[in-house]
């Protein structure tokens, strides 16, 4: 993290990761059925920051100051609203005890990871949907707020706030606690927070307006809170391979655009722009995802990742490993999306007619027929052998599928090449 | 030279709607700006009282001070050459791109 380049004074993204720490923290103080109230706190911290400090300065520890100004907005609301009933002048007794403890002592900091890991873990509760639970981490242990979560899923405002709504409604209704789950309940949850993460990290890295600055934040929070979990004392192997995975992807973010904003494929991209240092993350968790037996779907992809990664250009890419993982994917997930990148690994290790071969019986599958990537891949191949006409008539269905800007821009400066080109080459 | 006054007022529940990145980026900006420049004072937290006699009769009720729910959130003293070059200042300040309004008022030095 550094300091902002405006001032110099405050972290990047401080006060965002600051809210998603105190929430956590005081919705395990106030129970989850007091979210809400965890939440008004924390803005009412923030809003006095920021009605001081451009008058007064910016404290020394501003982690520290909204901490404190957070508890004695916490005292206030809990006599003001009565939620508590009885139990009120020992939350306040709780309330001004925890005060005096300051961020960045050790066990603080340790007591704070382990408040926003079971935020996740409970907004990852199978009761909620996989839509709202990243909503919900992303508002909660994210600290994002409403209108940048729906910036990120180019939703709207106020679906995303019904969501949240919705969401801890649920919390309340269904009675959801802290509590880690126990045994095999403990794996399944586990697996759902690492699919949600997953996921977020996914909707962050689809190709959108290049510049749109938010949706690499998601990227980052997913990778976030992926460490998060990888620190715990309940990581397991494929919580590393997930987080491989996100930081060898997410150290390519910068090389994926060019000046222009328009995309820039894996193999055209100038490697020297590849993050270093998210790499060196990528190949540390991976290198601790091989302790045990367990090979999930996270390992295999972390290591196409880390394949590409080694590679210090994309003629050294070695394919025939790729094409080796790509199977042994295809065989723990059967699907057409995987079978199509399998495909584009076979034209790299056997050529186009081949990879077009290993495509065709995938024309049938319904999930991939307005798949533009399907279509595009069809038409790059069908290029690759000359056969023009026909890529062209596959890179114009590809064009009509539902795609972002940069990418539509990018399939029809193929088209044109295609169009263009002689046929006799 | 003249020394010039900016008063801050806003309305609070324009910032309610901030999310916490947009509240650190507005501090950000606001510092910067005072870096440039300025002398700053803060008020108090609450929105003050407001002082009139009334058939005879002073009265200090609370603030707000008029129709609107605008506060007044702090002050900044400024030299400026005159007038145009105090409002030129002001100008710059990003207060105006959250929807406050700024006062600007010549003190005179005693």
């Amino acid at each position: 993290m550094s300091a902002s380049p405006e001032t110099g004074l405050l972290l990047e993204h401080l006060f965002r990761h600051q809210a998603g720490r105190m929430v956590a923290h005081f919705t395990r103080l106030f129970g989850p059925s007091n979210l809400d109230l965890a939440e008004e706190t924390v803005q009412e911290a923030m809003l006095r920051a920021l009605q001081t400090w451009p008058y007064q300065g910016v404290p020394e520890n501003a982690a520290a100051w909204l901490f404190r100004v957070g508890h004695n907005a916490a005292i206030d609301a809990v006599r003001r609203k009565q939620l508590l009933g009885e139990k009120t002048e020992a939350m306040v007794a709780e309330l001004s005890r925890s005060a005096i403890v300051l961020p960045g002592d050790p066990d603080v900091e340790e007591q704070l990871r382990d408040d926003e890991l079971r935020m996740i873990f409970m907004c990852c509760h199978p009761e909620i949907s996989r839509d709202a639970s990243v909503a919900l981490s992303l508002k909660t242990v994210g600290g994002f707020g409403v209108r940048e979560i729906a910036r990120a899923f180019l939703a709207d405002d106020t679906a995303i706030a019904q969501r949240l709504v919705r969401a801890k409604r649920l919390i309340r209704t269904q009675r959801l606690t802290l509590e880690m789950p126990q045994g095999p309940e403990l794996k399944r949850r586990l697996d759902s927070v690492l699919d949600v993460i997953y996921f977020m990290f996914n909707e962050g890295y689809a190709a959108h307006e290049g510049a749109d600055l938010i949706r690499q934040d998601l990227c980052l929070e997913a990778l976030r809170l992926g460490h998060l979990v990888a620190a715990s004392s309940i990581a397991e192997p494929r919580v590393h391979a997930l987080v491989a995975l996100m930081a060898l992807q997410a150290a390519r973010l910068a090389a994926r655009v060019d000046q222009a904003g328009d995309l820039v494929l894996l193999e055209s991209q100038d490697r020297s722009r590849w993050d270093p240092q998210l790499t060196a993350v990528g190949f540390h968790h991976f290198n601790q995802s091989m302790s045990g037996d367990e090979v999930s779907e996270f390992h295999v992809q972390a290591a196409i990742a880390a394949t590409h990664a080694r590679a210090a250009n994309s003629q050294d890419t070695d394919w025939s490993v790729i094409l080796n993982l790509y199977d042994q994917l295809l065989s723990l997930n059967p699907s057409p999306v995987v079978a199509l990148n399998r495909a584009v690994a076979v034209s790299k290790v056997y050529g186009a007619a081949q990879g077009l071969a290993a495509i065709e019986p995938l024309e049938s599958e319904s999930k991939l027929r307005d798949y533009y990537l399907f279509l595009a891949v069809r038409g790059h191949l069908l290029m690759e052998l000359g056969r023009l006409p026909e890529a062209a008539v596959a890179l114009r269905a590809a064009i009509e599928c539902p795609c972002s800007e940069p990418e539509r821009r990018f399939l029809k400066r193929k088209l044109d090449s295609c169009q263009t080109e002689p046929q006799d080459q | 030279m003249p020394r010039y006054m900016l008063l801050l007022h806003s309305d609070p529940a324009n910032w309610r709607n901030l999310s916490p990145e947009e509240m650190q980026k507005a501090i950000e900006k606001y510092t910067a700006w005072v870096k440039k420049s300025v002398d700053s004072q803060r008020l108090t937290e609450d929105a003050g009282k407001v002082i009139r006699r009334q058939g005879g009769q002073t009265r200090a009720t609370d603030g707000p001070y008029s129709e609107t729910k605008e506060i007044l959130g702090g002050y900044y003293t400024i030299e400026a050459a005159n007038y145009d070059e105090a409002v030129k200042l002001a100008l710059s300040h990003p207060h105006l791109d959250y929807g406050g309004t700024i006062e600007v008022r010549q003190v005179w030095a005693m």
